[in-house]
């Protein structure tokens, strides 16, 4: 019965492994956090969320930033969602076997790692260069690309996960392919996709590279989004390069504040993906 | 029609004492053959499924007996490397032509699966689904047409107070008998029950064997099983296939108790399968 000696070494030796590599890398995550809410706690006044970012030296808020921020995101999401969704349910539905949806999915996997600089500076070649001018449109577009292929993976995967029977019931009763899957399959993946959704948009929300080359920045209050426009992380970017240190504690509430939201949605995720399961 | 299995055994000789005449042939199968990629499943089936009744398709796994029901209403189109050769008539028409329209040919032949599929949505949504699509009724007539169908298949005592609650709610028995309900709502003439009773208890068997005794005035339902007290139980005729041929087809009875082919007599006496 005893187990040999060599295998329990093993065994403590793996956990000991594991361990230590889970406390590694929840020590860093914990002292990032610490630390952001530390430097930013100073900052989180009522006067963040209703002043404009000041010139150096004065006090001010993070009002036209978070402003840009969320219009940028929220058009990208409107731009990328759709064709997303869109494009993984041909993956998955129509052209499942073909040759055409296995080259697209690969492609889907390289736009998926593309560095988001890249995504950036091709915008800026398309759009900013043409128009002449930063916009707040090129950076939502920049946005909606870097959530396209997260959008398309998931739905791809989550209409996967749907067992064909599912599918045999609905098109046995007669239907059209649209019709189970907008009707049916939808309404088994619904959970599954809108966490791709949620989880995508936490990731375009803390881009910074693509914005510079876009959206760059703005000082003041603008709600022109053919104009350069305002945005959090590029913000951060600037003011945590600046030498002005009311700068830097904006720059500290700013990077808290970015944090929370997307701490807030990973957890909607949690929550979306535990109701699923019911 | 009494619902006592033994009694409704006994009796069947009487009825088909023999064999279907061409004016009750539902389905007429002809030289089918049909293949999974370059594997062959069926080879040169010719069959004709009386009208008005149970038939029963026995035999041991991999014998190609889901493989027939999946070629009468061509859900097996959904995957690419699957075809069927040869013809299957229906009201005189060959639904393996390509231009009958699998929406007409599905309406009009209905298919519960093995495993309960219900929807993920409300037992109303599962009856009225496909109920809509083929038909514009005013919302009084859906819901008579939805009590109908829950009727007819014995369900809706149990359901009519939770009619909005989800489907996935219910017991693995009640939801099998709410597929067949939204199949039977958009009034097909042909059931295709494949294995339906193999992932229920005893209780819910008893239940959808009853059923079946019951809508086979209405429909001519045929029926994959493992099980060969079900086929006897439920069945007026059954055919036994073995590799993909059909083997003997004929009355219930006399294929349990007198069948002409010794390999019949060997699957049924418990020899193989």
């Amino acid at each position: 019965m005893a187990i040999p000696a060599r295998r329990r070494i093993a065994d403590v030796v793996a956990f000991v492994f594991a361990t230590a590599a889970t406390v590694f890398g929840l020590f860093w995550l914990a002292w990032i956090l610490w630390i952001t809410f530390r430097e930013g706690a100073a900052a989180l006044t009522p006067s963040l969320f209703t002043q404009m970012t000041p010139p150096p030296g004065s006090s001010g808020g993070i009002l036209n930033a978070l402003y840009g921020s969320a219009v940028m995101i929220l058009l990208g999401v409107l731009i990328g969602t759709p064709i997303g969704v869109a494009a993984g349910t041909y993956l998955a539905e129509h052209g499942r076997y073909t040759r055409i949806a296995a080259a697209v999915s690969f492609i889907n996997d390289i736009l998926l790692s593309a560095p988001s600089i890249v995504i950036g500076l091709f915008i800026y070649e398309l759009v900013v260069r043409n128009a002449g001018h930063f916009s707040g449109f090129a950076g939502a577009l920049s946005l909606a690309i870097i959530l396209l292929p997260i959008v398309v993976r998931t739905t791809q995967e989550s209409l996967l996960l749907i067992p064909d029977t599912m599918r045999e019931a609905g098109f046995a009763l007669g239907m059209p392919r649209w019709r189970v899957t907008r009707q049916i399959l939808y309404k088994a993946a619904m959970s599954a996709i809108l966490t791709g959704i949620l989880l995508g948009i936490a990731r375009i929300a803390g881009e910074t590279a693509p914005l510079l080359f876009t959206a760059l920045n703005n000082q003041f209050w603008s709600a022109n989004l053919n104009a350069p426009l305002a945005n959090l992380p590029v913000v951060i970017f600037q003011y945590a390069m600046s030498p002005y240190d009311e700068w830097h504690t904006l720059a500290w509430a700013g990077a808290f504040v970015l944090t929370a939201f997307v701490l807030l949605l990973n957890i909607l995720v949690r929550l979306i993906a535990r109701k699923g399961k019911q | 029609m009494m619902n006592d299995t033994a009694t409704a055994l006994r009796i069947m000789p009487a009825e088909f004492s023999t064999p279907p005449t061409s004016t009750s042939i539902a389905i007429d199968i002809r030289d089918l053959d049909f293949y999974y990629g370059k594997a062959l499943a069926l080879k040169d089936v010719t069959m004709a499924v009386p009208a008005n009744s149970v038939t029963a398709i026995i035999g041991p796994s991999g014998c190609g007996k889901s493989t027939l029901l999946r070629a009468i209403n061509r859900i097996y189109e959904l995957y690419p490397d699957q075809y069927a050769a040869g013809s299957i008539e229906i009201d005189g028409r060959n639904v393996l032509d390509r231009r009958y329209a699998l929406s007409e040919l599905r309406r009009l032949v209905g298919m519960v699966f093995q495993k309960p599929t219900p929807f993920p949505s409300s037992i109303r949504a599962n009856v009225a689904f496909a109920l809509s699509y083929y038909e514009r009724l005013p919302k009084s007539e859906v819901n008579d047409r939805i009590e109908d169908a829950l009727r007819q298949a014995a369900l809706w005592d149990e359901v009519k107070d939770k009619l909005n609650q989800s489907a996935l709610g219910l017991s693995g028995g009640q939801q099998q008998r709410l597929c067949i309900a939204r199949t039977i709502a958009v009034r097909p003439e042909i059931l295709l029950l494949d294995e339906a009773t193999s992932a229920l208890d005893p209780i819910s068997t008893a239940k959808i064997e009853e059923l079946i005794h019951e809508l086979r005035e209405r429909f001519t339902i045929v029926i994959v099983t493992h099980n060969m007290q079900q086929a006897a139980r439920v069945s007026q005729s059954t055919a036994f296939f073995h590799l993909g041929e059909l083997i003997e087809f004929g009355n219930t009875s006399e294929i349990f108790t007198n069948p002409r082919e010794q390999r019949t007599r060997d699957y049924i006496t418990g020899r193989f399968g």
